[in-house]
């Protein structure tokens, strides 16, 4: 699998349909490696080490300096290449995506045609076991519990902003957390900055995250980011029928909206 | 923005007095609350609010500042789907506040926090029942400052 990955990446930039391969390289923690020459394509690896979404390069100007570039795609990443497509931030014949899976790779797909393999291949791809127990496991709490519960780990958020760094969603120039006239959001890594900082940075991500996880990974804290992305996750198809990433036509969740949306909660 | 609410020129015995902020649409729901006024109801006089162009205009931090500065409750308001005044302001606002009321309730800030309505500017008698109802729910749920997970450290 891991031979295929690399021969692809060395042809792609030996045909020049790439300028610069990203993937990840053989070294702890499987840091992000760019390539731009064919015979170094062998350094390249992939396994389930690799949490990084690679994506997330797409919105540094280093990288948009050197489209066309290609990335290894797990499909969670090939959903934030459709979001991103989606939201004007990629562009077809700028991105293509290696595609990989677990122990399979499976062919190069250009950005507008990432939504396809998707479909055809992982149609409901969904938050793992683990994660939706952890969800369930918050709700089952009462008001005070949780509050207390995220005080605890939103105390140890250091204000890092790792988790914007490492999501391919991030890509703002300005994050409203940099705004200061006036200061919407505290930068202290106090109580109500660290809790307007974290339920912001996941309410921006509601409708949009593709539960790569790459967040929670980056995060040198341990805060179980992926709850609250996952259970916005749950609520958007439910409420909404909305899934992030199968389709670059498709109306985004928030910035669209239907006559009969629910709205049960209105007094 | 610094200004926080503070209860503290009230004497430690005085009852407890909810401190409701609302955020209202100036089209239907500021009509509605001076259409009470107008109209002479007399109701709680919990509720400080805020007016904005549209609901769409309400961004989700002005309901986390609000939390932050001591409100005991927020209300979020506006005009009923279909009377938008800018014809979709508040269906765009509706499926904001699914994910946010979803999101804030996972977090700790519960039904008893954070209320929404649809009042138009015909609707006196429904906005003097809602904060009368409001700050009744709020009274019952007690002050919010010792659990509210976003509260000045």
């Amino acid at each position: 699998m891991m031979e295929a990955l690399r021969q692809e990446a060395a042809k792609l930039l030996q045909e020049k349909r790439a300028a610069l391969v990203i993937g990840f390289a053989d070294r702890p923690g499987r840091p992000a490696l760019f390539v731009s020459k064919p015979e170094d394509c062998g350094a390249l690896v992939y396994d389930a080490a690799c949490r990084q979404n690679l994506a997330a390069y797409l919105g540094k100007p280093e990288i948009r300096a050197r489209l066309p570039v290609a990335l290894v795609a797990p499909p969670a990443v090939l959903r934030s290449i459709v979001v991103l497509t989606a939201e004007s931030q990629a562009a077809a014949g700028q991105v293509l995506a290696l595609a990989v899976d677990r122990d399979a790779f499976l062919g190069t797909f250009d950005a507008s045609r990432a939504g396809e393999l998707l479909r055809a291949k992982y149609p409901d791809l969904a938050p793992e076991p683990a994660l939706l127990e952890r969800v369930r496991e918050l709700s089952r709490m009462s008001a005070s519990e949780r509050a207390a519960f995220w005080q605890e780990q939103f105390a140890k958020c250091t204000r890092c902003y790792a988790c914007r760094a490492a999501c391919p969603g991030c890509y703002c120039n300005r994050c409203i957390v940099e705004k200061n006239a006036p200061q919407w959001v505290s930068t202290a890594a106090l109580g109500h900055g660290n809790y307007t900082w974290n339920v912001m940075r996941a309410f921006h991500q509601s409708g949009r995250c593709t539960l790569c996880g790459a967040c929670e990974a980056a995060c040198p804290q341990g805060l179980p980011l992926m709850t609250l992305n996952a259970a916005l996750d749950r609520e958007a198809l439910e409420a909404f029928g909305s899934r992030a990433g199968y389709d670059p036509e498709a109306k985004p969740m928030i910035g669209s909206w239907n006559t009969d949306d629910d709205h049960s909660y209105m007094r | 923005m610094k200004t926080e609410i503070s209860d503290a020129a009230a004497p430690a015995s005085a009852a407890f007095e909810p401190q409701i902020t609302a955020f209202v649409c100036n089209w239907c729901t500021y009509a509605g609350a001076d259409l009470a006024g107008t109209s002479r109801l007399q109701y709680a006089p919990n509720m400080r609010i805020i007016k904005l162009p549209c609901t769409g205009r309400i961004d989700p931090l002005f309901v986390l500042k609000a939390f932050e500065n001591g409100a005991d409750a927020v209300l979020v308001s506006g005009c009923h789907p279909g009377d938008c005044h800018y014809t979709s302001g508040n269906y765009h606002a509706r499926r904001r506040w699914t994910m946010f009321r979803k999101l804030l309730a996972l977090t700790g800030i519960g039904e008893d926090r954070l209320f929404f309505s649809w009042v138009s500017a015909a609707e006196g008698q429904k906005f003097a029942d809602l904060v009368n109802d409001v700050t009744a729910k709020v009274r019952k749920a007690g002050p919010f400052r010792a659990t509210n997970p976003g509260r000045r450290a």
